[in-house]
């Protein structure tokens, strides 16, 4: 009871102004990732609908606003144009199932394999590829263009100097709208880009056929919309938390995904996700309760009910003004500043991420590419702490071998070659109780060496094998957890 | 109650602060407990007062905002913060006139229920007011609050309805069933407080063994050294009990709270609720 009033009602003139502000936001937003797509503005903007109501109920993280995005937008480009929009709604369906899935069996704990370093490669990544979608509408077009897209940034940025009351994107839309109908500028409009909503959506049973073949034409996209969905959202639910010094549900959060794009999918929308710009912008707002989310989408539907005609006459250089608005917006732009005052491997990972997902469009796999190399860089810094010195004892027929540190698959090399195999002795002794044996081929190499001294007739012999290799068990958890922390001191 | 350690005294910035004050006061003063003064700061982390409706994001948008939010509360808590402390100083030397009494205070962010429920450990007994900043203001509400932590903290609860009168006879509420025979032998444990006569009014449906019930409790109550009065007073137990307190005057009523379970008050309504709404005197409410 308490809970319900808190998350709905306990700030209710803030998050519906907040959600009217987001409404406005969205708007152009929803069209320019539907054009992103390939698909009519009305499939963005029936999704942002769909997914902002129902997210308000099922989603972790009061507050935060989901919608169609472009990171999701980007990844469904290829589908729509070989197969068509009726596969778009399954796979969006799919999506919703697999993040269902996702969210109960608490995939997202994985999320804290994902390095600081890869987020904000993430957050850049998802910043570029948002003003690189916006360059069709700013190569090869009339010079008008040029002027209002600078206007519109002019006006977006300049009007909050004066007022803060109205939303200044509004305001720029507005006003460019305006001049492009009054003055008669032959440019394109949002009305040319493809169908606007005029009703409110309705239930839409994909017609497709119920096969394995369908389902192997969509699964592929369905994992990655379902992967990048959930990074995205967790992402901004994290900040989100950040910002408002709150806690959130984050399986919730995967399962209130998924249902939202289920019901997405059978509206005629698009899959979609959180978005991080229009989060902050909601947070900055005022907006802190799910009331702000719900009001987000009833608004956006209700305006685009009653200025169904207006919207069409938007000319697309002032949707391009709000886009490059929240690209900019998004950008970590302290990454830049941090380049060389942070250490190489994290700034070499944060690159990467961006690198690879602006050339594949796909931000799954830039986060794959930065979570394997963040695991790299970890495996090669931990691999360099492992020392072996030795001693020469009983008048030099006795050489004491002490290990310390960590042998892995990372440094067992250096571990081999650390021994003197050509030293004419007559026993060895390796003293490894103070040494951590990780995996497999840390075994393996202490076998090698075992052989190679054997090989040369000397007599080997292994000390604290069982303690440097306790560290091999998979499932520490099984064991008391102070012993788990007792492993990692020297025994 | 033997066991614990404080009288826990939760206040507010409202008139009641005082009374509950001063009858938590003289709680520790007949216990011999030392007292603790709680003041409670909801931080009311869900709402916003942001009047930027610009809904333009700039470079650093995010870190600005962050940097902006952090600042803001950080001013904003440290006003509450100081002026919480003046408050409490307040109170506490208000209480601090018997010098026997010794006062601590203490201010916590968090809510009403889950800040009473986590101080449970070290609490004899609770005070706190009907009525107040925090608590609800209608009528309808009254019960309800002290409901919710009596079904949370399993303390006895002291509810103060107005200026402190100190209690000269108290009146337990009786029915011989668990959760009051509970209290008879509560107070018989703390024969500190055996200067205060007892009134131990039996009500409710007619009962064959009234007197049974009523002679044991008399006899608990007498071993403890307690001046005791027993009557029986079949009828409507909110209408009984407020009468009985009427005529003996007694300025303090005891009562076993809640036995009915959460749905079954739903349903039927909580004679609990219609005690403390009926009547004025303080209130000592026992769920255990």
């Amino acid at each position: 009871m308490n809970t319900i009033r808190q998350e709905w009602f306990s700030n209710i003139r803030s998050d519906l102004l907040a959600g009217l502000v987001v409404a406005l936001a969205l708007i152009p937003e929803a069209i320019a990732f539907s054009i992103i797509a390939g698909v009519d503005p009305k499939v963005g903007l029936y999704a942002s609908f769909c997914i902002a109501v129902v997210i308000a109920f099922t989603g972790g993280r009061p507050g935060m606003i989901s919608a169609a995005t472009g990171a999701m937008a980007l990844l469904m480009v290829t589908l729509v144009k070989d197969h068509g929009l009726e596969y778009l709604f399954a796979a969006t369906v799919l999506t919703g199932v697999l993040q269902i899935i996702a969210g109960w069996i608490r995939l997202g704990e994985l999320m804290r394999f994902v390095s600081r370093s890869v987020v904000t490669g993430f957050v850049n990544a998802l910043a570029i590829l948002i003003l690189m979608a916006q360059l069709p509408e700013l190569i090869d077009v009339p010079w008008p263009v040029y002027v209002m897209t600078a206007a519109g940034l002019g006006i977006i940025y300049g009007l909050p100097l004066l007022t803060k009351a109205v939303p200044s994107p509004l305001i720029a839309i507005i006003i460019l709208t305006v001049i492009s109908v009054v003055v008669g500028i032959d440019i394109r409009t949002v009305g040319d880009m493809g169908d606007l909503p005029t009703t409110p959506p309705v239930l839409l049973i994909p017609n497709l056929p119920l096969t394995l073949e369908t389902l192997s034409i969509i699964f592929p996209y369905s994992l990655t919309l379902m992967v990048v969905g959930l990074l995205e959202s967790l992402m901004t639910a994290t900040i989100v938390d950040d910002l408002t010094d709150t806690n959130s549900d984050k399986s919730r959060e995967c399962i209130g995904q998924g249902v939202a794009n289920i019901a997405s999918g059978f509206m005629g929308g698009m899959a979609g996700c959180a978005m991080i710009g229009q989060s902050v912008i909601n947070i900055k707002s005022g907006g802190r309760g799910r009331l702000s989310t719900l009001s987000a989408g009833v608004f956006l539907l209700a305006l685009l009910m009653f200025l169904g005609d207006w919207v069409s006459r938007i000319p697309m250089a002032a949707l391009v003004a709000v886009m490059i608005m929240v690209s900019v917006g998004t950008f970590n732009w302290d990454s830049i500043r941090n380049l060389r005052s942070h250490p190489t491997s994290s700034s070499m990972v944060m690159v990467v991420t961006v690198i690879v997902t602006v050339s594949t469009h796909d931000l799954a796999q830039g986060v794959l590419s930065g979570v394997l190399l963040s695991g790299f860089f970890f495996a090669h810094k931990v691999g360099r702490i492992l020392s072996i010195s030795s001693r020469s004892e009983d008048e030099g027929r006795i050489r004491n071998y002490i290990v310390l540190g960590q042998v892995f698959f990372a440094s067992a090399d250096r571990f081999v070659q650390s021994f003197d195999f050509q030293e004419v002795i007559e026993t060895v002794r390796i003293d490894v109780s103070r040494a951590h044996f990780w995996d497999i081929t840390a075994v393996s190499a202490l076998d090698k060496v075992v052989m190679k001294f054997r090989r040369e007739g000397t007599e080997v012999e292994v000390l604290g094998l069982n303690e440097a290799s306790a560290t091999m068990v998979d499932r520490f958890a099984l064991h008391d957890k102070d012993e788990a922390a007792d492993l990692l001191l020297p025994h | 109650m033997l066991k614990s350690r404080k009288i826990l005294a939760c206040v507010d910035q409202s008139p009641y602060a005082d009374y509950v004050a001063d009858y938590a006061a003289w709680a520790a003063r007949k216990l011999v407990l030392p007292l603790e003064l709680l003041h409670i700061i909801d931080r009311h982390q869900e709402i916003s007062a942001s009047t930027d409706h610009s809904g333009a994001i700039g470079v650093d948008a995010q870190e600005n905002l962050l940097n902006q939010l952090t600042e803001e509360e950080g001013t904003r808590a440290r006003q509450v913060r100081d002026r919480g402390r003046v408050f409490l100083n307040s109170l506490r030397q208000r209480c601090e006139v018997d010098e026997t009494l010794s006062v601590d205070t203490r201010q916590r962010y968090g809510q009403l229920l889950s800040t009473l429920e986590e101080q449970q450990q070290d609490v004899a007994l609770y005070v706190l007011g009907r009525r107040g900043e925090s608590a609800a203001h209608t009528r309808r509400d009254l019960g309800r609050h002290v409901e919710m932590i009596s079904r949370q903290v399993r303390r006895p609860i002291l509810t103060v309805a107005g200026e402190f009168i100190e209690p000269r006879s108290a009146l337990i509420a009786y029915d011989g069933k668990r959760m009051t025979r509970r209290c008879v032998e509560l107070i018989a444990q703390n024969p500190k407080l055996n200067d205060i006569p007892v009134h131990v009014i039996m009500s409710g449906k007619r009962a064959t063994d009234a007197d049974r019930h009523l002679q044991w409790a008399k006899d608990t109550l007498n071993t403890a050294g307690f001046t005791v009065e027993t009557a029986y007073a079949p009828g409507d137990p909110e209408q009984e009990i407020t009468r009985a307190i009427g005529e003996r005057q007694a300025d303090l009523l005891v009562m076993g709270a809640y036995s009915r379970s959460p749905l079954r008050s739903l349903i039927l309504g909580s004679r609990t609720n219609d005690l403390l709404r009926a009547s004025q005197v303080p209130t000592v409410t026992i769920h255990l």
